[in-house]
């Protein structure tokens, strides 16, 4: 899934649909694009495993918060593009404002300062 | 859940392998750009992204329901397995089906007299209310006690009697004058039992006064048969018995009573009446909040006060009793169900080991099949549950089959053969209807038996011993050793069952022999009797039915054909009524009365008519009529019975003692003894009979059996006699001045049905015995085909090394009978302990009956031997050089 798989469970599950809407963000993207500025975005340090990418993808458009058509990429080649719906936009403040808490919270465990 | 996911699942596979394929393209792109090689960026790619197949294959077992899956799977590749082996196929499914349609028709029999509630509002609190002695009870009440058990507001809401409509009344006035069953009852009736009422109202407590007019409502059915349905029947006047009948009102088709009725008079008791004559049924809603066990210590208090005020009324031991009315109507058909419920229930087990036996077949000749699976990586529960879908297609296919041959089975059944007096089921069973109970039922048998006889041969065939399996060759890879025993238990266990269900059908058949045997005390043949109901006015008076059976008499006897013809309140075999006596001049000490008897009034030509002996004195003539002095003909039971060392010629009897001015009577004369006829039933012993000429009997008593109970005619002819029904009917017809006959059967159908429930217990028992039979014998016979099969090579070299063919067959036989007879000898111990049960179904056997006991374990045997030696002779048959071939 991500990087670390021991620490692997739905936190980081919903972080990777939370990546995914957060690069959708900026304009409809095919999953190779995606991966890419994923990992270029976090500066390589965070490393997205192709195998779990396209599975999510599919989940997020049965729930309706991405949509997809086929199109022409940069490349001059076929791929499917993905763009956030209204929900997903919903979905992507929702899931920001939890990591927020989340982090926040965890900083405070282990005695990071805040703001 | 979200259901866009299992959606197009196909589609969106092949969608999802293109993207892949895009994205590799775009992957090597990049690293095309970075300056690799073609090869080295298409490697680099392929190996960023890691295998696309299981990528498609998280995504596409996301968007499944895994077990749903699985079972479809399953199912298929049973379906199809089984449809390879359509024999195998067959044979399983007719056995369940022959298993559970049994069990699905006696169920939806259960499901009709036990089970379904009363159809009447609130039914728990319905009871009816008895007279109990200390010999047992019975339900009929005298007007007296019914006045008295109306009083006891504080635990009954409602007190409502009912008579049986014994004598039938005749809608008269059209051309076809009709003979129908009128019901009497009081005005409360209906509205206790809830009846529905469609048109008009019902009676109101003035018209269910003595004079309270000549009112009527009809039932549903009569309404649709006499009068078409028409709306506006309520207020016109119909002809019964020749006097106009206001019609009042309508009761709709829901209403099932037992009697049916066509049509309800009001009772119009006289509650001032001393009449101690039982001749209708009470029954009583309780109080809210009274339990059965309150109203009964009620009623025992009430008992000791009416005693005190009739003082004829009842012995010291006699009480009241209430029962709830849905017990009284089962009465004591339960315990005969419930045997037949546990029969079937043993045919079903028969069935279930057979087919057992048949997947455990099945099983070791796909051992290599399941071992295989097995090393392909399917797991012991994956097999399993394979396995056990297989058994629950069969048994569910065979319960569907099952349903819909129980169903005709049990309508046939019905129809066929009148199960003798069972309550609730409606005219020829029409209550047994498929209501959710019984598929129900049958889904839940078929589902149980699926895994009762799959559950066993899958765990045993799944147990993992891949080598030797595989590495044994394909013919000798038969029966291992645990499945062998397993198979042998089975076997076992199906033979004791089909012993434990053929005695018992031994015992029925013997009881119905014993039955068929008994003498009725009258010859039967070419004997026609009829009813015919005389509740018109003229009938009221002795002199009137006298007139009509002279007259009916005297015209039947100029019938070509007929050869004597006689009339009676009460036919043998049909119970008569009972009346207390004395004797004249013999003191009787502290009791009420000498003794009790049935009593039957006659013509004068009944002996004669039913060649009933005369043993002593003189029979009754034309001349013993109502202005010649008083004359009584008695049986021998009860002469034997009463003059046990005096003479009965010269005693005079006093009738009616105790029971009120309706049966006071001047003493009669006993002028002789005929022999003992049946009376209620041929396995019950005759009781005490006094005959008594109907020309003199006293006319309040006359009013009385003309009100409860039909004339029967009797006609003896020396030609079939239902060739004359015509020429007697019209004969009637003109004595009578226009009554019809109903109920037309000869003697023998009489006895017939009177024989109905040991003969449906009977038939029942014995197609469960040899339909259980026959599978215990497929079961050995299968088992022992199969071993001999199994083992062509070993007994090919034994005969190679000199054995003989009779040697071995000996052995093969020895092998089969031992577990026949271990099978026997389980089967004896558990029919010794099962047939108690039957005991009260039997009728001159005992329930451990030594022919029984000797004589079926023989059959079975003799039949097992059989099973067993076919695939013995095979044995011998075999040719060593092909045996040592074989492979």
């Amino acid at each position: 899934m991500l990087m670390n798989k021991a620490a692997a469970g739905d936190i980081l599950q919903g972080t990777l649909d939370m990546l995914i809407l957060r690069t959708l963000v900026m304009g409809p993207a095919h999953g190779h694009t995606i991966t890419q500025v994923i990992e270029h975005t976090s500066e390589n340090a965070l490393d997205v495993e192709q195998g779990s990418l396209y599975p999510a993808l599919h989940r997020l458009e049965d729930r309706g918060m991405l949509s997809s058509e086929w199109g022409v990429s940069e490349n001059n080649r076929r791929a499917k593009f993905y763009r956030l719906t209204p929900k997903g936009h919903k979905e992507l403040a929702a899931a920001t404002s939890r990591w927020r808490q989340m982090t926040r919270a965890i900083g405070l465990i282990l005695g990071e300062s805040t703001d | 859940m979200n259901i866009e996911r299992f959606k197009d699942r196909k589609r969106k596979d092949e969608d999802l392998a293109e993207e892949i394929d895009s994205h590799l393209a775009h992957e090597q792109d990049a690293s095309a750009a970075r300056g690799l090689t073609p090869e080295e960026a298409h490697r680099q790619a392929r190996l960023k992204f890691g295998n696309p197949r299981s990528v498609r294959e998280a995504v596409w077992s996301y968007r499944s329901v895994p077990w749903l899956e699985d079972l479809w799977r399953d199912l298929r590749f049973v379906l199809r397995s089984l449809a390879k082996t359509p024999g195998f196929t067959a044979i399983a499914i007719i056995v369940i089906a022959v298993g559970i349609g049994v069990n699905t028709a006696v169920f939806s029999v259960i499901n009709t007299v036990l089970l379904k509630p009363l159809t009447y509002p609130d039914p728990q609190s319905l009871v009816r209310l008895r007279n109990t002695f200390p010999q047992g009870s019975n339900p009929f009440a005298s007007v007296p006690e019914f006045n008295v058990w109306r009083q006891q507001t504080s635990i009954f809401q409602q007190v409502a009697a009912s008579d049986f409509g014994g004598a039938g009344l005749n809608l008269t006035g059209g051309d076809h004058p009709l003979q129908v069953q009128g019901i009497h009852v009081t005005a409360n009736y209906f509205s206790m039992l809830g009846a529905p009422v469609i048109a008009g109202r019902t009676f109101t407590a003035a018209e269910d006064q003595p004079n309270g007019g000549r009112v009527v409502v009809l039932s549903y059915g009569l309404w649709k048969s006499r009068f078409g349905g028409q709306s506006d029947v309520v207020g016109r006047t119909i002809q019964i018995d020749g006097q106009p009948y206001l019609i009042i009102g309508i009761i709709g088709k829901g209403f099932l009573t037992d009697p049916a009725g066509d049509l309800w008079l009001p009772f119009q008791f006289d509650l001032t009446s001393e009449n101690m004559a039982h001749f209708f049924l009470t029954a009583a809603r309780l109080q809210p909040g009274v339990t059965l066990q309150q109203a009964n210590a009620q009623l025992k208090l009430v008992a000791d006060q009416f005693r005190r005020q009739y003082p004829g009324g009842g012995g010291p031991l006699d009480g009241f009793g209430a029962i709830s009315l849905e017990e009284s109507m089962i009465g004591d058909t339960r315990q005969p169900l419930l045997v037949l419920l546990g029969a079937v229930g043993l045919v079903l087990l028969i069935a279930c080991a057979n087919v057992a036996n048949l997947l455990l077949v099945r099983a070791s000749v796909r051992k290599r099949e399941l071992a295989t699976r097995a090393a392909l990586g399917a797991g012991r529960i994956q097999i399993i549950r394979q396995l056990l879908t297989e058994s629950l297609a069969l048994s569910l296919a065979g319960g569907l089959l099952g349903l819909i041959l129980g169903f005709v089975g049990v309508r046939l059944l019905l129809l066929a053969v009148s199960p003798g007096g069972l309550p609730r089921i409606g005219e020829d069973g029409s209550a047994v209807t498929l209501d959710p109970a019984v598929p129900l039922f049958t889904l839940g048998v078929s589902v149980l038996t699926g895994i009762l006889f799959g559950l066993v041969p899958a765990i045993s065939a799944s147990r993992p011993n891949l080598a030797v399996t595989l590495n044994e060759s394909s013919s000798r890879s038969g029966i291992g050793f645990r499945s062998g025993k397993l198979r042998s238990v089975l076997v076992v266990t199906e033979m004791a069952l089909a012993l434990v269900l053929v005695i018992g059908a031994a015992l029925l058949i013997r009881t119905f022999v014993k039955l068929e045997s008994v003498d009725p005390g009258f010859d039967t043949h070419n004997v026609l009797t009829m009813a015919m109901s005389i509740s018109g006015d003229r009938f009221q008076r002795t002199s009137g039915v006298a007139q009509l059976v002279h007259d009916g008499t005297d015209r039947l006897k100029t019938i070509p054909g007929v050869v004597a013809a006689a009339a009676t309140c009460c036919l043998p075999l049909q119970g008569g009524f009972g009346l207390p006596f004395d004797i004249v001049g013999r003191p009787k000490g502290n009791a009420r009365w000498t003794g009790s008897a049935n009593y039957f009034d006659l013509s004068w030509s009944y002996f004669s008519t039913f060649k009933i002996p005369l043993l002593r004195g003189r029979s009754f003539t034309e001349q013993d009529n109502g202005s010649a002095p008083g004359v009584v003909i008695i049986n021998e039971t009860m002469a034997k019975k009463y003059w046990p060392n005096g003479d009965p010629l010269k005693d005079r009897l006093l009738t009616g003692v105790g029971m009120g001015p309706i049966f006071a009577e001047p003493a009669r004369q006993i002028i002789g003894i005929v022999g003992d006829t049946h009376n209620r039933a041929l396995d019950e012993d005759p009781f005490p009979v006094m005959y008594i000429p109907t020309a003199q009997m006293p006319d309040a008593e006359t009013a009385l059996n003309s009100r409860v109970a039909p004339l029967w005619w009797i006609v003896r002819s020396n030609v079939e006699p239902h060739t004359l029904v015509k020429a007697i009917s019209a004969a009637l017809r003109d004595a009578s001045g226009g009554l019809p006959v109903a109920h037309i059967r000869s003697m023998e159908e009489m006895v017939a049905l009177n024989t109905s429930r040991q003969r449906f217990n009977m038939l029942l028992l014995t197609v469960f015995g040899s339909s259980s039979l026959l599978m215990a014998a497929i079961g050995i016979y299968g088992l022992m085909a199969y071993s001999v099969q199994q083992r062509t090579q070993e007994i090919g070299v034994r005969m190679a090394l000199g054995a003989q063919a009779s040697s071995l067959r000996n052995m093969v036989i020895r092998q089969g009978m031992t577990l026949a007879l271990i099978g026997l000898a389980v089967g004896i111990g558990g029919a010794f302990w099962l047939t108690r049960f039957l005991a009260s179904f039997l009728f001159g056997v005992k329930a451990w009956d030594p022919t029984a006991f000797i004589a079926t374990p023989i059959l079975l045997g003799a039949v097992a031997l059989i099973a067993v030696w076919i695939p013995a002779r095979r044995a011998t048959r075999v040719d060593p050089m092909q045996a040592l071939r074989f492979e």
